[in-house]
């Protein structure tokens, strides 16, 4: 922008804690074509002051030095800008609520914040949205319970469905279940299955298209434009908006539970088999063909154990409840008894557990069974039972609780395998095709386990995260997946039961058509939903290093043969990561860019002298530690005055010339507070904090170059909550500073 | 997508916010009702969320910036639907609104705050603490927008608070009002609250130091009564043995039959926060069963493995105060011998009542006889969250997504 | 593992538990609130979650060796807790019932009281029949001769002349035998099956004083949270209304032959003594009744067939006793006292004989177990 507008509030106490006059000057100084100072800005009145300073001034952009941008965003949204056109500068919150009234410090401190400020609206460019044609089909993949509740979802919200399902049956595990949990009040008895009702409605639904026997050849493009080819009967080609992935789950193999006597004696059996045998309406031991007097379940067989599955599979224990119930009723007099670990029967489901103990003959005890020995009669071994520390109980049928493994394939790895594979052929050296066909057998597992086929440089299918599941392992938000429009739903996305499986369906559901609807709009979804700057790639000083296409979070870029990205604008969440990432700084957004940071960090007036008077710049995380620090400020804390805090939106958008900028610039040291990294991270763009925390690592030797202490650099992990602490932080590396003395490149 | 009459949605903690947002974000035009005068519900009174130790308000900061970017959605807070009929294709609801002492002008900059010196117990902080009549609900509020507890303030008090608002934000004249809305389909996400401890004389509630799960959070919270310190309501010393008292009310016909869903998981959370702080202190969770289903059994392994931290098998029968602590009988059931404990803090993991119990509202047209509501399609309504069943935070959110569908897709048919 | 025991779970068993008012065993999630709350519960060998567990499972030994179902006083605290309405205390009572039955001796006896329900009338008419019969046999059925020479406290004739005393030591004496043998060898049966697995110190008359004291005082009803005072005294009054019955008899025997006096007058303090005690009795069993009677409340608990029929049997003993005395004085043909006399012979041998399989018998099993805590040391253990 051009003509950019100061307006300088002197409200909420900000006026009488610093000289706004020197302020405004300051401003012009640095560029603004015009100041206004007002006693409330966010005023009827005040917001009318700005337009007309706009109209006659003939201003394309404003610097609104005023509170935080996270008040009164209504009322400054009013004013018309985009995001590129506006700065919010919080003098309020950073400075004067912060900082004494009347101090020189807190005046310099204003004076560089609105500096920052024009820097940031003068390097910002109008952006100019997508409006790109996107189909409203929705693909559904997989036709179990949360396939065909998203089918139907879909359909209710007006959109076309195609369903594909590899086998040739809609209704997956469920539609060969007697019954299902209870869905209905009061709750303490099975539920009718409710499989061939939901597939009569599917079948019988106009806008839905149900192609059974069908796999996914190849999916490419992006959400709202995918062109989805498939193999099977139907081989056809279709283009869709979005995808929902409900591949479902895989009973546990039973035949790795030797210890349970599964194959030792036919008279062991799973609970899917069980479940086949109540179909039947007769139950009977394999062995002898005779109905059995005594039935005992052995939970978590194969669930929440070392050596098979880690996790609860979540739906065991209310399943043996209802096969209890089942098996009851085909016989009455039937003994059941049932060893479990802990009865996990949550939420209504107690009424479950209720009602079927008040079936005479449930016999139930915690324990751990340790083997069940198989001469004749299977008798089982407990240890730790409630009936003592060892039991062995003799029964006629032992059923086993297996657990569930997601039908889901890692997309990451399946990637390194076929990257390995090639590298294994064609490596450029020995010791690298060596190493590649090592991989090549580490990765065999995942040989053919594709599912999706995505056409993505990241990979053929969803990421990953524990145990293989495709979920983004978010509490907060439990669709967003690592591709966008492609929504997992159901026991692919986590260990779960049939009426959760459904709700997930109906949820993904929504994601999908929410995101078709984004996407007509050009609008980013989560979690910076209905930003719609895109990035630009300069790509002419592209040197095809492959580190943007390599790390950006949500695959959004491809590449050609050359390695240079190409961008899927529409997969993009506009995290900036690969902002971070490019070495050549050809990835820029229109309203947040590499060298608008580096104008604002340029902006930071130095003082020669180090006399007590060092600069400190804090790269915040714009999510959580910014309003960490606000929420510090409202609560009366205050912190070192020479700190310059600049909101970004992510770590991971840091590019390292900021740093080298700011450096040389005589910055005694730079502090980069962002979202906690690992396994639990808290980073809403998933490797943001890692990537910064990675490449920060990697200027160490860069600095010591340049003959500077790799202590002028920090990172830090702060959450949200931590208002408490984030001004001791920084009031930590001022000293640590202090200790180290001036930065050597001052006034050089 | 078509796009109908609005949703109205009830109810503003995590599911009904989620809900609203999920609908708008796809394109439908959304009412978000709110009884109290912010948006956020229980989960923010919440320091953490399990099982990632995540701070609830970095969630609902991006759920506010998604709010205030949406022009679809509007935002009603401190108002209760005091009536609904239904229509033709929809509903017709009346909404009652609490008096808007403090109005939009209000910049938050908390002049009026030291212009008032009545104190009040704080809702937010559970009635643990204490803040001014006038005050800024909790450090991010939104809207960001002070409350006035009008009646707590003589005439004269509230005449100076008023005066001291130089942005003219303070009403005193306020009254109640009404308003008239149609909409087309309904979500239901009116959440829930705590079992009430003195339910459980047995159990020690009541007593100074026994506290409920949600108190723990207030205590754990920077933002809490403590500052985040956890000490011992008696004395405010940190305490050297805390006993959390699994299923207190929860899977009991005597009070709630059903289980709570999320107790197991909160008090394996909490023993963190207890241990983080006090890495002395031993902490012991009596429970029935340990219910972490799914991937939260890594919790429970993590938790488990803490040094100082014992899982015991065991109903706690009795909790009595004896000469500054706690004494608890109970049976250790895997050592099958009756224990007598002791305990500097207990902590009770009580369960979830839905709102709706003793305090009927329009338009829950199906419930069951534990007062959760039910979908019901054919009058255009759907269920989100606690409201529906037990469950914790990830399930609400999921459950909502699924809600806003059917909610859209109800709006669609016209019910 | 081959060391270990297998359980077989009984389903026979299991039906004949909830006949005497054990069903609901198969409700219990063993959270332990019953024995949490249990005030009588030793440290070492805590009840009643285990005793439920191994009624839901069927494993009929382990409640038959067991202290536990006599040591609790079924103050129903247990089943005011519970959070599953399984109602421990009746259940431990029902386990009680069970071992009386399943430890009698002849086993077709315990069979039979147990099933009151069915067989009381056979209970109550057979002996009554016996008395008739034997009468019939010896000295013929006859009624008393009106003495008018007798002093009015004497009342008008002596009933040793409808059945003469020697019958009445005869029948007893062998009925006492009878009872003492059978008692003997179920309580030596028990005292073995508790003995079995755990290790005992101290002498069996050590610890059996201080348990006599306990019983005698009734200190462990007191302290039952709940429950008393309305049982624990009217067990109080009928111990001793019954130990006061015992009492008089016993004198009588010794008046009549250490000193010939027969009969006593009515104002004798002997006399006197039997009257009080049968004020106590009906005074301990109406309390303890009456505490039955509220519907559903539980602490109260379920009262089962048996139950009922010892209570009636010893209200029978005490009424038929005050009427068949008062008919002495009363204007009516003596061959009505006659009787009466005869009846309330018949209900005192009834509950003679039932006293091994009937409520009677925890007499001995409570005290057992009693004196089994004190020496295998299971409060602290």
């Amino acid at each position: 922008m051009d003509r950019i507008g100061a307006v300088l509030c002197s409200g909420c106490g900000i006026g009488d804690a610093v000289d706004l006059d020197a302020v405004a000057k300051a401003a012009a100084g640095s560029g603004a074509a015009a100041t206004l100072i007002h006693g409330c800005c966010c005023s009827a009145d005040g917001l009318q002051a700005i337009r007309d300073a706009v109209t006659e001034r003939g201003l394309d952009g404003v610097v609104v030095a005023a509170c935080s941008e996270r008040a009164k965003r209504a009322e400054f949204a009013s004013l018309g800008f985009d995001a590129a056109g506006m700065a919010r500068v919080a003098l309020r919150e950073h400075c004067t609520w912060s900082h004494p009234a009347g101090d020189d410090d807190t005046r310099l401190l204003a004076e560089d914040l609105v500096r920052m400020g024009v820097a940031r609206v003068k390097n910002g460019s109008p952006i100019r949205p997508l409006s790109p044609e996107v189909s409203d089909t929705v693909l559904v993949v997989g036709a179990g319970r949360a396939g065909l509740e998203a089918a139907k979802t879909v359909a209710g919200m007006g959109h076309p469905v195609v369903m594909v399902e590899r086998s040739g049956l809609l209704g997956g595990h469920l539609a060969s279940q007697k019954s299902v949990l209870p869905e209905e009040p009061p709750y303490d008895r099975p539920h009718d299955n409710p499989m061939p009702g939901l597939i009569a409605d599917i079948t019988s639904c106009s806008g839905i298209t149900v192609l059974t026997g069908t796999t996914i050849d190849a999916i490419a493009g992006q959400p709202g434009q995918f062109r989805v080819r498939l193999s099977g009967p139907s081989g056809r080609e279709l283009a869709v908006g979005a995808i929902v992935q409900a591949t479902g789950a895989r009973p546990y193999d039973a035949r790795k539970l030797h210890h349970l006597g599964y194959g030792a004696s036919p008279d062991v059996v799973t609970s899917h088999e069980l479940e086949a045998m109540l179909v039947a309406g007769q139950v009977v031991c394999p062995s002898t063909g005779a109905p059995p007097q005594r039935v005992l379940f052995v939970q978590c067989a194969g669930s929440r154990d070392d050596n098979h599955l880690r996790y609860c599979s979540s739906d065991c224990c209310t399943a043996t409840l209802r096969q209890a119930y089942e098996l009851r009723t085909i016989d009455a007099a039937v003994e059941i008894a049932v060893v479990y670990r802990d009865l996990r029967a949550p939420g209504h489901m107690e009424h479950l557990f209720n009602g079927v103990q008040r079936m005479a003959g449930m016999m139930m005890t915690r324990g751990d069974v340790e083997a069940v020995a198989v001469v004749g009669k299977p008798s089982v071994q407990i240890a730790n039972s409630l009936l003592g520390e060892r039991a062995v109980v003799d029964t006629d049928l032992v059923v086993l609780a297996v657990g569930m493994v997601p039908n889901a394939a890692d997309g990451e790895l399946v990637r390194k395998l076929h990257d390995a594979r090639r590298d294994a052929e064609h490596g450029e050296s020995a010791p690298v095709r060596a190493d590649a066909a090592r991989l090549v057998g580490e990765l065999a597992a995942h040989d053919g386990t594709e599912i999706l086929q995505l056409g993505y440089r990241q990979g053929p299918d969803l990421p990953v995260l524990a145990y293989g599941y495709p979920d983004s392992h978010f509490i907060c938000f439990p669709y967003e997946t690592r591709r966008t429009g492609i929504h997992a739903a159901g026991t692919t996305r986590a260990p779960m039961d049939s009426a959760q499986a459904a709700e997930d369906g109906a949820g993904a559901a929504m994601k999908a058509v929410q995101c078709i609807a984004m996407a007509r709009r050009g609008e980013a979804v989560h979690p910076r939903a209905g930003d719609r700057a895109v990035p630009d790639f300069y790509l002419q000083r592209c040197t095809q290093c492959k580190r943007c296409t390599e790390e950006c979070p949500f695959g959004t870029l491809d590449e050609d043969a050359k390695g240079t990205p190409e961008l899927k604008e529409l997969r993009c969440r506009r995290c900036g990561l690969c902002m971070g990432s490019c070495p050549e700084r050809i990835i820029n957004f229109p309203d947040y860019s590499v060298p608008m940071v580096a104008d604002m960090i340029k902006a930071i007036e130095v003082p020669e002298d180090f006399e007590g008077k060092p600069r400190i710049l804090a790269l915040m995380c714009e999510n959580d530690a910014v309003p960490a620090l606000e929420a510090a400020a409202a609560n009366g804390a205050s912190w070192n005055p020479w700190v310059r805090v600049i909101p970004i939106r992510c770590l991971g958008s840091v590019n390292i010339v900021w740093i080298a900028e700011a450096l040389s610039r005589g910055v005694d040291g730079v502090i980069l507070i962002g979202c906690a990294r690992g396994d639990d991270y808290q980073c809403h763009f998933i490797r943001g904090s890692e990537l910064a925390n990675t490449r920060l690592g990697n200027v160490g030797e860069t600095l010591q170059r340049l003959a500077l202490e790799p202590e002028r650099i920090k990172v830090v992990e702060l959450s949200h909550a931590e208002f408490d602490r984030v001004p001791r932080l920084l009031d930590d590396f001022a000293s640590s500073l202090a200790a180290l003395g001036p930065n050597p490149m001052k006034g050089l | 997508m078509k796009v109908t009459r609005p949703l109205l949605v009830v109810g503003a903690g995590i599911a009904g916010v989620t809900a609203a947002l999920e609908a708008a974000e796809a394109g439908a035009e959304v009412i978000l009702v709110e009884r109290e005068p912010t948006i956020g519900g229980r989960v923010l009174r919440s320091h953490s969320y399990f099982p990632k130790m995540c701070p609830p308000t970095c969630g609902m900061e991006i759920n506010i910036r998604r709010l205030e970017s949406n022009l679809r959605i509007r935002v009603v807070a401190a108002a209760q639907v005091a009536a609904a009929e239904p229509t033709a294709d929809g509903w017709k609801v009346t909404l009652a609104i609490a008096p808007a002492f403090v109005n939009g002008r209000c910049t938050a900059c908390g002049d009026c705050e030291q212009a008032c010196t009545t104190e009040v117990a704080d809702p937010f902080n559970l009635g643990m603490s204490t803040v001014k009549a006038i005050r800024l609900p909790h450090l991010h509020a939104w809207p960001r927008r002070y409350v006035f507890d009008r009646t707590a303030c003589s005439e004269d008090e509230a005449r100076a608070i008023a005066a001291s608002c130089r942005y003219d934000a303070i009403d005193l004249a306020a009254t109640p009002t009404t308003e008239t809305l149609e909409v087309g389909a309904v979500v239901l996400a009116t959440g829930w609250r705590p079992y009430p401890s003195d339910r459980l004389p047995e159990l020690g509630g009541g007593l100074p130091d026994v506290i409920a799960n949600v108190e723990m959070e207030r205590l754990a919270s920077p933002s809490g009564p403590t500052r985040g310190a956890i000490l011992r309501p008696s004395d405010g010393r940190p305490p050297a043995r805390v006993a959390f008292i699994q299923c207190a009310g929860s899977r009991d016909v005597n009070h709630l039959p059903y289980c709570s869903s999320v107790c197991c998981l909160a008090s394996l959370k909490q023993a963190t926060y207890v241990k983080e702080q006090l890495p002395e202190a031993e902490v012991t969770i009596y429970y029935i069963d340990r219910r972490t289903p799914g991937r939260n059994e890594d919790l429970l392994r993590k938790v488990a493995a803490l040094q100082g931290v014992r899982l015991v098998k065991g109903k706690v029968g009795r909790v009595e105060p004896s000469a500054g602590l706690l004494r608890l009988r109970v049976e250790d059931v895997e050592a099958e011998r009756i224990v007598e404990a002791e305990a500097d803090l207990v902590v009770l993991a009580t369960g979830m009542v839905p709102s709706a119990v003793g305090d009927p509202m329009p338009l829950f047209t199906r419930t069951d006889e534990d007062g959760f509501a039910l979908d019901d399609p054919a009058a255009g309504i759907t269920v989100a969250g606690v409201a529906r069943r037990p469950e914790d935070v990830a399930s609400s959110v999921r459950d909502a997504t699924g809600a806003a569908a059917r909610a859209i897709a109800a709006a669609a048919r016209g019910r | 593992m081959a060391s270990t025991p297998a359980i077989h779970p009984s389903a026979d068993f299991l039906k004949a538990f909830a006949r005497q008012g054990g069903g609901a065993a198969a409700r219990c999630y063993q959270c332990a609130a019953c024995s949490s709350v249990c005030e009588l519960a030793p440290a070492g060998a805590p009840f009643p979650r285990r005793q439920v567990l191994w009624a839901q499972w069927g494993l009929i030994e382990r409640l038959l060796a067991d202290p536990g179902p006599w040591l609790c006083h079924q103050c129903n605290d247990c089943s005011l807790r519970c959070p599953r309405d399984v109602a421990p205390g009746d259940l431990m009572a029902a386990v009680r019932a069970t071992v009386v039955e399943r430890l009698a001796v002849p086993a077709f006896l315990g069979g039979l009281v147990g099933n009151a329900r069915r067989t009381w009338a056979l209970l109550v008419l057979l002996p009554i029949a016996f008395w008739l019969a034997l009468l019939a046999a010896t000295t013929g059925l006859v009624a008393p001769e009106i003495h008018a020479d007798m002093a009015p406290l004497e009342g008008r004739f002596h009933y040793e002349e409808v059945v003469p005393h020697f019958l009445i030591y005869i029948v007893f004496t062998a009925a006492t035998l009878w009872v003492l043998i059978a008692v003997w060898s179920s309580g030596r049966r028990f005292w073995r099956m508790l003995g079995a697995g755990a290790r005992r110190e101290g002498s069996f008359f050590g610890s059996l004083i201080p348990v006599v004291i306990e019983i005698a005082t009734h200190r462990r009803f007191a302290r039952c949270e709940r429950g008393v005072p309305k049982r624990r005294w009217g067990h109080f009054l009928l111990m001793w209304g019954f130990v006061g019955a015992a009492l008089t008899s016993a004198i009588l025997v010794v008046y009549m032959y250490g000193f010939g006096r027969y009969p006593l007058p009515l104002d004798h303090w002997v006399k006197w003594l039997g009257n009080l005690s049968a004020v106590i009795l009906v005074a301990g069993g109406t309390l303890l009744y009456a505490n039955r009677l509220v519907p559903g409340d539980r602490l109260a608990g379920a009262t089962s067939a048996a139950d009922r029929f010892f209570l009636f049997t010893v209200l029978g003993v005490i009424a038929t006793g005050v009427i068949t005395e008062l008919l002495r004085f009363v204007a009516v043909p003596p061959a009505a006292a006659a009787l009466a006399y005869v009846l309330h012979l018949g209900i005192v041998l009834t509950l003679f004989l039932i006293f091994p399989y009937s409520k009677f018998a925890h007499l001995v099993y409570r005290t057992l177990a009693m004196v089994h805590e004190r020496m295998a040391r299971l409060t602290t253990a």
